[in-house]
């Protein structure tokens, strides 16, 4: 099976003193890295830890400001991301680079399309070796396909073919199943199992623990921008390497979960909630200090949830009930009122106003609170974007400092400041610490804990399952619009929340 | 006045020198150039023209800052100047009224306008410009291509007239001035039109209706060229189809030229006042010149190109 076209060697890719330096922040400081051919190569790290700048340093879509890259022997700096190309380095980003109105033969072949001896592109060469390419990766598609009618899954594996066409040795997967279901993950690591047989050195990002110990030999973990270490796989645990990612032990992470009171009534109520093409039938109830998580892969509905219940996309059905009355024709404006947060999952696009300064972002939902007969009060906004920022210990020099200059973290502090200022009933907050540092993770997990111990209901989205599990006394399970099921207690695993999340919970 | 220049109402971060710094020195230049540029007769004139343009650059101003532009102001003055001479009024005591009825009817286009854009998602350049044509074929309806009627003698004093030596347009434009500086930058409103101009999604997410907030926007505009369109008609003093024309792009170009982002959220009222004050100098020196007029035209293309380069350095930076 193995093609002349591979070279099996050890030390395909070797990088030394790495250091990568971006205005104001140090990306990668001094790392080391190395991954064989013939091996599936783990790198992990937390948000922001520096593996995407490792990636791309990697590919030569960044130049370090230090350090040697050895790839295949030889000492290379690569000027562009075509050099590394031609060399036989292919990296497949999360976001697939595939042209939707072409086929899937066409995609493959972009750029690179067969010819005839006139010139023109020759398809029938074409579409057989597409069908080549597809055979190898042990996987049936139909190379006429147009990219827009086949699967996410499929996508990827045109994404895979495409670095097949030419000579590969060195394949970069950057979370590649973070889209995919549980059937299509195994077909994937199928075809990685396969490129590793050939010699191929696989470079693999993922969150999910659970891939590394399948489908890994080896491990390094980023942390800060830093090498915080390289194992075999084999001869770790599980909370070996999460310890390793984070930096500390677990147990520092996450503040101990509590247990909401047992005789409260719900503070959220929900029935046979639906809002198509995305939210099916939900119904579950929220209690006050509770944190409770909502979990399933991306797609599965759950941020649509949150905006069907926000009252920022329309409901077809269902009955819900906030503080025990009812919220059946919810604006944003009315949740709000009625006490009632969402923080959003993208806090660029549907959080921060970027051009407008700390207090105005702070006080933003509640504008009528400080509109006096003659303006708004800015004395007294300044003071309440002062005290969220004393409560919340957010890193800025002033209230009337720019947002956008702001870290991730204390971005993501402003808005828990903005949201747990206005209401008090309850929070969906989704994907609350995308993007944001290990610190300031933990500083925001503290905060959950403290708004939950005030009383609030919280409903945690998240996609980052170690986190589901650290902080939630129960999980919602959705899959394809519906909840389908619910763990509990100690029963709260990643296991049992991905069983749900991928496989029916009927049988 | 309501100029952003305190700490605490300053939203954005301004450079706020420049466009002084452009003033005084196109001032500048035009004295040297000709001394008598300075003296109060030609200031008054120059005062006199910039007033109706800096009251349609006040409202273009706010549907600028929600991403928006509207192309319809300048036909929307015509159309009130028909209006307004279609009473053939000869009592003064008939200005109320036709202000009244003017302003209303502005009002309605304005609400069209916003309508358009935030129900509709028509795009803010296809609806307000279909809008335009619309009113035009409206007014060549009513006229039949050539506009009789009068005013009342009175509005010929709101457009010319001077009270101690201080154009009465001018009085009038600052008067907008302060309450539209008061509205955008100190009023809860004016809080809500740079959030939905900034970020129009979070907006809503914070519970501001943001549609209602883009059709007021529209609306002030309007009402803003209502009442430019009729104190433009008292200073031409006779009605014409094309009262105020050009007055959409010129509008634009100095809302643009005061710092106001076409893509919305940041600017300021000063910065769009002083824009349209820095285009009627700059005309103003190309008659100075003895340049023909048309050249006006190449110099508005360039300033264009200039400030369009520097906002898009600066926001690089």
């Amino acid at each position: 099976m193995a093609g002349a076209w591979i070279g099996r060697r050890a030390g395909m890719i070797e990088l030394e003193g790495i250091t990568k330096v971006f205005p104001g922040v140090k990306s990668l400081d001094s790392v080391d890295f190395e991954a064989r051919s013939g091996e599936v190569h783990a790198l992990l790290g937390e948000n922001g830890a520096g593996k995407s700048t490792l990636i791309k340093t990697i590919a030569g879509a960044y130049i370090p400001e230090e350090g040697t890259i050895r790839f295949d022997g030889e000492e290379r700096s690569w000027s562009s991301p075509g050099e590394s190309k031609d060399a036989g380095i292919h990296v497949i980003y999360q976001e697939f680079v595939l042209f939707p109105e072409l086929s899937v033969a066409e995609n493959i072949f972009i750029g690179e399309a067969p010819k005839t001896r006139f010139g023109t592109i020759s398809y029938a060469t074409m579409y057989s070796r597409a069908s080549d390419i597809l055979d190898r990766l042990g996987h049936s598609l139909d190379p006429r396909a147009l990219v827009r009618e086949i699967s996410i899954a499929d996508q990827q594996m045109v994404e895979i073919a495409k670095a097949l066409v030419g000579e590969v040795k060195l394949l970069v997967l950057d979370e590649p199943t973070a889209l995919l279901s549980e059937r299509e993950a195994n077909l994937l690591f199928e075809c990685v199992m396969r490129l590793r047989e050939d010699g191929v050195c696989i470079i693999y990002i993922s969150h999910r623990l659970e891939e590394i110990f399948r489908i890994a030999d080896r491990v390094t973990v980023l942390k800060d921008g830093k090498l915080a270490g390289v194992r075999q796989v084999s001869q770790m645990d599980r909370d070996q390497l999460v310890e390793m990612m984070v930096g500390r032990e677990l147990t520092d992470v996450f503040p101990p979960k509590v247990l909401p009171g047992k005789d409260t009534a719900p503070v959220l109520s929900v029935r046979n909630l639906r809002a198509p093409p995305l939210v099916r039938d939900v119904s579950f109830d929220l209690y006050p200090g509770e944190v409770a998580g909502l979990a399933g892969l991306v797609g599965a509905g759950r941020s649509a949830v949150a905006h069907a219940l926000f009252g920022s996309l329309a409901r077809t059905d269902g009955a819900v009930m906030l503080a025990g009355e009812s919220f059946n024709n919810p604006s944003p404006r009315e949740a709000i009122d009625r006490g009632f947060g969402f923080l959003t999952e993208d806090r660029k696009a549907e959080g921060l106003m970027l051009l407008l300064d700390i207090s105005v972002n702070v006080t933003a939902p509640a504008i009528h609170e400080f509109s006096t007969g003659v303006g708004m009060n800015r004395t007294a906004e300044i003071q309440a974007a002062q005290d969220e920022i004393q409560r919340f210990r957010i890193a800025v020099p002033s209230p009337l400092g720019d947002v956008s200059k702001l870290s991730g973290g204390n971005q993501q502090k402003i808005l828990f400041g903005r949201w747990s200022r206005a209401c008090h009933r309850m929070l969906i907050l989704d994907e609350p610490t995308r993007g944001v540092d290990v610190g300031a993770k933990v500083e925001i997990y503290e905060i959950i804990r403290k708004l939950a111990d005030e009383g609030a209901g919280i409903l945690v989205i998240s996609s980052e399952l170690l986190e589901v599990v650290g902080l939630c006394t129960r999980v919602l399970v959705m899959r394809e619009g519906r909840i389908s099921g619910e763990v509990t207690g100690d029963a709260v695993s990643e296991t049992s929340i991905m069983r749900l999340a991928t496989v029916s919970a009927a049988a | 006045m309501s100029e952003p220049a305190s700490k605490s109402t300053a939203l954005v971060p301004v450079k706020r020198l420049a466009l002084p710094a452009a003033m005084l020195a196109l001032v500048g230049f035009a004295a040297v150039l000709q001394p008598s540029f300075l003296s109060p007769s030609n200031l008054q004139d120059i005062l006199t023209q910039a007033a109706p343009l800096g009251i349609v650059v006040l409202g273009q101003a706010f549907v600028v800052l929600v991403r928006g532009l509207d192309l319809s102001v300048a036909s929307l003055m015509a159309t009130v100047a028909v209006i307004a001479t279609a009473f053939n009024a000869t009592d003064d005591a008939m200005i109320p009224v036709i202000f009244a009825v003017a302003i209303g009817f502005s009002a309605l286009v304005g609400l069209t306008n916003g309508l358009l854009v935030t129900k509709r998602n028509v795009s803010p350049f296809l609806a307000t410009l279909a809008i335009m044509i619309v009113l035009q074929g409206l007014r060549f309806y009513y006229t039949q291509g050539a506009p009789a009627g009068s005013l009342p003698s009175g509005f010929r004093f709101l457009g010319t007239g001077r009270i101690a030596g201080i154009p009465v347009n001018m009085i009038a434009f600052a008067v907008l001035f302060v309450v539209l500086g008061w509205l955008l930058h100190k009023s809860a409103f004016g809080r809500k039109v740079y959030i939905t101009g900034g970020n129009p999604v979070s907006a809503d997410l914070v519970g501001i209706r943001s549609d209602r907030v883009t059709i007021l926007c529209y609306v002030i505009c309007s009402v803003m060229a209502g009442i430019a369109g009729l104190f433009l008609v008292g200073f031409v003093g006779t009605v014409d189809n094309w009262v105020g024309r050009g007055y959409e792009l010129d509008s634009i170009v100095a809302v643009v030229i005061g710092g106001v982002a076409l893509s919305g959220g940041t600017g300021t009222l000063w910065g769009a006042a002083s824009g349209a004050l820095i285009l009627i100098l700059l005309f103003n020196i190309v008659i100075i010149l003895g340049l023909p007029v048309q050249a006006q035209l190449i110099i508005k293309g360039i300033i264009i190109i200039f400030a369009a380069a520097l906002f898009a350095r600066a926001r690089a930076q």
